[in-house]
């Protein structure tokens, strides 16, 4: 991805953070994020990375935000999951159907497994945390 | 958060609910101050862990929050973070507590003669 491409994704997705935390991080986040990049890592990585943290900003309850708000928000997201996994859900089948008759067998069969985009392989690479537990409200 | 132990004394491990990421941040920062990229370096360099930068600020609004750490004044558009007495103490009794599983664990790996 070239620069002006992952500079954009990333500030998209800086976006998505609560204001609060744009104000106080955004200008060094977004510094960091070019740095990473420049270093060689995949801007996909960092932006979904940030992605993650911005969910967990979010949902992280905080003493300013009522509990009453992050469960609204809790319930709209698993709200919006569900229509989303009932529309596949409807959509899969008919596909399968025109794929069937379409390709055959020839779809089905054995082989070695397709590489997944993004994922790289973990073997002589630095263990990769992009998600901490305990970010919930401690005991 | 206490914890309470079997042989009855309460140790003070608040980092033990925390995450991977925290304790590593502790650590990193137990030297001296550092800045958001400076630590994501120090981080891969000490343990071979690549903390995504999402993770690490996460992370590092939770150990403020809990007063283990601190912003420093901003360095042009940089926050550094210094780790703070009680930070610096948790992180100690942490140690102490990974010191005696880790014991345990050799010895009974010596012990089963695996």
């Amino acid at each position: 991805m070239d620069e002006p491409r992952a500079t954009r994704l990333v500030e998209a997705v800086l976006r998505c953070y609560p204001a609060r935390w744009r104000r106080r991080h955004g200008d060094e986040a977004a510094d960091l994020a070019a740095l990473l990049i420049r270093d060689g890592i995949p801007a996909g990585s960092v932006a979904w990375s940030y992605l993650a943290g911005a969910a967990r900003a979010w949902l992280t309850p905080r003493p300013g935000r009522r509990l009453s708000t992050v469960a609204c928000a809790l319930l709209v997201a698993a709200g919006s999951l569900g229509v989303s996994a009932g529309l596949l859900a409807s959509t899969v089948p008919a596909r399968a159907a025109v794929t069937g008759q379409v390709h055959g067998p020839a779809q089905c069969r054995p082989g070695p497994p397709e590489p997944v985009p993004g994922v790289i392989p973990a073997m002589g690479r630095p263990r990769v945390i992009g998600w901490e537990a305990g970010h919930g409200r401690s005991c | 958060m206490t914890v309470s132990r079997r042989d009855g004394r309460a140790g003070q491990d608040v980092l033990r609910r925390v995450g991977e990421a925290s304790v590593l941040i502790l650590i990193s920062l137990a030297d001296g101050p550092k800045h958001g990229y400076a630590l994501i370096q120090d981080i891969k360099e000490l343990a071979d862990v690549e903390l995504g930068p999402g993770t690490l600020y996460g992370a590092l609004d939770r150990l403020e929050r809990l007063g283990l750490i601190e912003p420093l004044p901003a360095d042009d558009r940089r926050h550094p973070y210094r780790i703070t007495a009680p930070g610096a103490a948790a992180l100690r009794v942490h140690l102490d507590s990974l010191e005696r599983v880790s014991a345990a664990g050799r010895l009974r790996l010596r012990l089963g003669g695996i």
